[in-house]
């Protein structure tokens, strides 16, 4: 055979396991909101219990739903803008089932009450060291592909999904060093103070390389195709590109305001943040521009209301953090529902709109038929924005409330309000949070629905690199 | 001849919105008549009732009620009512500088006019402020809010006589503008409150 055409099958394989883990993540997530509303429901059963299934929720969404899909459509547009036919194709599968034998072993795991108690890095060491090797075969694969590029100039998204590859890397190995004890318990090399300063040097680069910076990388590719359009300036993506690399390095210590740590590494972490406004929102500039320079040309299409409206949520989590990361706000929300506010502002509005709007792109040119609904789509979209509204409303509104019940001191200048106090005067916003959440799932099981009848068992359509690049 | 823009149109601002954006942009009203003759007068309920609610009732977080002196509770309606003027006329403003990118309309009529009608459902749900209650607030002004996300969308291509197309892009910029202004007041609002100016929170 000489017909070398882009490897697709695996992104296709890729694509529905994220659907699925984004169902189980966010019924995970369904529950444990309805667990802080009815603590009973986890029947004494020690897997279901708040701490592991909250665990279990947070490493499905961000491994199982955000790493497939991100590697998804980093190996699809890479092929894309390399024209060339996916490096190691093989290894591509191999790595499909690792990754998602991985997640499913990890999160049982979890259940059973393994844990690292390094948060969004809880899998134990042996997880740890296999998620290792399968990153490495990821990067094989993809810069392996970008090395056998037709393309002189290496496009942009390929910088911040390299970026994700590279960092995500550097942090797992060193957040995870540790002595394995047995085989469900390790003990970490770092410990105090030094043991707080890096967990959260990885867990906000975990947030800026996978969740923002790979993101972006498919904000870069899939909407400029969407728009049909190039980037608005190709330049200033780059110089935010090695801002932003720059930049959200630094901003971890943020995560520990007036913690055990020294006061300037502090203080550092908030200037950093602060600076981080200018090449996230330089990034958001240019992706609104670029679909305004396109309004005219552009069809009613629902994959594009959410890729646009997923901007704007970004646009909504990197001020909000910035300005969380500031002391003197963050003494008053550190500890509340604000953070999970600020979590999910970005989690579902960023995230999951641009992948479920990339989503609703892709799945028609995989499959080679039109969208299965198109009306479906539409009210996915309403849900997806009432969703989220309700949730992050919901926690400001909660998060503002602990925070001066918290504050609020006696006659005596005693706390005045006990945990418990607090905890009860929350009921009410939970209960808020969880039809939010019902609603974002509901949304979530539409379009889950639409894209398997799209599918509807068709094989993935064939494509070929541009003819006359071909080596 | 069709009632023009002004407190009188409020029943079909709420009910029939469609034909309230329809009217808007046959009519194109000047800035000042949206402004002293609407928008300016349901701006005052919010911190009116809040007023009233606050002095009566107490503001209720779950716990006990909170009273505050008088000259606090009139200092904070006030700041209530100028941030809400703020949000109202900047978002205007800011949604004309957009109109030049979206090719829509940049009379700063239609603009507030346009946000006038959005947030009209907002104003009048205000009368739960009656009853600081956070939760019961939070309960009725989220719907409501969504719903006011909804005109936006609906009514911005209408009112600016953009096209559907650009009319959504268009409104999810504006909704990055009002997220950041919103979250900004609540920073700022924390910050003060955690370095002393405001309202004692303690005893
Ligand atoms: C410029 C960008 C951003 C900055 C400076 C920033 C800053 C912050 C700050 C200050 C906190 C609260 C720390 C605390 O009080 O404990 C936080 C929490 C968090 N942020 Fe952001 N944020 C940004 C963007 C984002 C985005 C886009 C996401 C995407 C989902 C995100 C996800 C998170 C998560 C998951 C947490 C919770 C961490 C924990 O478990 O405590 N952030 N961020
Ligand atoms: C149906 C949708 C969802 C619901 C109902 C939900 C619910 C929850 C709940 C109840 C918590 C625990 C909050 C607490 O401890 O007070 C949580 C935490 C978290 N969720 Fe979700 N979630 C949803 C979707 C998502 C998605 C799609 C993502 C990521 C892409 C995500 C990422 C996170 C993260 C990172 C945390 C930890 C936050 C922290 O520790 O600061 N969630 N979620």
């Amino acid at each position: 055979m000489t017909v070398r055409h882009y490897e697709d099958r695996v992104v296709t394989a890729f694509l529905y396991c994220a659907v699925f883990w984004a169902l189980l993540g966010m019924v995970a997530g369904v529950w444990v909101a309805a667990e802080l509303v009815w603590p009973t429901i986890d029947f004494g059963i020690p897997a279901l219990s708040f701490g592991r299934l909250r665990t279990a929720h947070t490493t499905l969404v961000l491994f199982g739903f955000g790493v497939s899909a991100l590697i998804a459509t980093a190996i699809y547009s890479v092929q894309r803008t390399s024209h060339v036919r996916l490096f190691a194709p093989g290894l591509a599968w191999a790595l499909f089932w690792a990754w998602q034998l991985a997640i499913v072993l990890g999160a049982a795991s979890i259940l059973a009450g393994w844990t690292s108690a390094k948060e969004y890095a809880e899998l134990e060491w042996p997880f740890d060291i296999a998620i290792a090797v399968a990153w490495v075969a990821f990067a094989v694969i993809f810069f392996g592909t970008i090395a056998r590029r037709k393309v002189e100039p290496i496009y942009i998204s390929n910088w911040f999904y390299g970026a994700l590859i590279i960092v995500v890397a550097m942090l797992h190995i060193v957040n995870s060093l540790a002595l394995p004890a047995t085989l469900g318990k390790s003990y970490s090399l770092f410990a105090g103070a030094q043991d707080a300063v890096v967990q959260w040097w990885y867990g906000h680069n975990a947030v800026g390389f996978l969740l923002t910076g790979g993101f972006l990388g498919m904000l870069y590719y899939f909407l400029p195709k969407q728009a049909e359009q190039p980037i608005w300036s190709y330049r200033l993506s780059i110089v935010a590109f090695w801002a932003f690399v720059y930049t959200y390095i630094w901003a971890g210590p943020h995560h520990l305001h007036y913690h055990a740590v020294p006061e300037w590494v502090q203080s550092l972490g908030m200037v950093m943040s602060l600076i981080l406004l200018a090449p996230s929102w330089a990034t958001m500039v240019n992706g609104i521009m670029t679909v305004a320079g396109a309004a005219k040309k552009l069809r009613t299409d629902p994959a594009l209301k959410f890729i646009v409206l997923a901007l704007a949520f970004y646009g909504l989590a990197t001020f909000e953090g910035p300005m969380l990361a500031i002391k003197s706000v963050n003494v008053f929300s550190h500890f509340t529902e604000w953070t999970i506010g600020h979590v999910h502002s970005g989690a579902l509005g960023w995230n999951a709109l641009i992948t479920f709007g990339t989503f609703y792109f892709l799945v028609p040119r995989l499959a080679g038929v039109p969208l299965y609904s198109t009306r479906l789509a539409n009210v996915h979209f309403w849900l997806a924005l009432a969703g989220t509204m309700l949730y992050v409303l919901a926690m400001w509104g909660a998060g503002v409330s602990q925070g001066v019940l918290w504050l609020s001191l006696d006659d005596l200048g005693e706390v005045r309000f006990s945990f418990n106090d607090v905890m009860a005067a929350m009921q009410p916003y939970y209960l808020l949070r969880l039809l939010a959440g019902l609603a974002f799932l509901a949304g979530t099981v539409l379009m889950a629905v639409n894209l398997a009848k799209t599918f509807a068992g068709r094989p993935t359509a064939v494509a070929m690199p541009p003819a006359g690049r071909r080596a | 001849m069709p009632a023009r823009f002004s407190l009188l149109s409020l029943g079909k601002i709420l009910f029939s919105p469609a034909e309230a954006f329809q009217a808007v942009a046959d009519e194109s009203p000047p800035a000042s008549r949206v402004f002293f003759r609407f928008a300016l007068w349901i701006g005052l309920l919010p911190p009116l009732f809040a007023y009233v609610g606050t002095t009566l009732f107490g503001w209720r977080l779950g716990v006990e009620p909170v009273f505050l002196p008088q000259p606090t509770v009139i200092a904070i309606c006030l700041a209530y009512f100028a941030a809400l003027l703020f949000g109202f006329v900047s978002s205007a403003v800011v949604a004309r500088w957009m109109a030049v990118t979206y090719d829509a309309s940049q009379s700063l009529g239609r603009c507030l006019a346009l946000m006038a009608i959005v947030g009209a459902p907002l104003a009048i749900g205000s009368i739960v402020h009656l009853f600081p209650h956070a939760f019961l607030n939070v309960l009725v002004l989220v719907p409501v809010l969504i719903w006011c996300m909804y005109l936006l969308y609906r009514g911005l291509p209408v009112v600016l006589g953009t096209g559907p197309n650009r009319g959504m892009l268009m409104a999810s910029a504006l909704i990055a503008y009002l997220f950041v202004a919103f979250v900004s007041l609540l920073g700022i609002t924390v910050a003060l409150w955690g370095s002393g100016i405001g309202p004692q929170i303690g005893t």
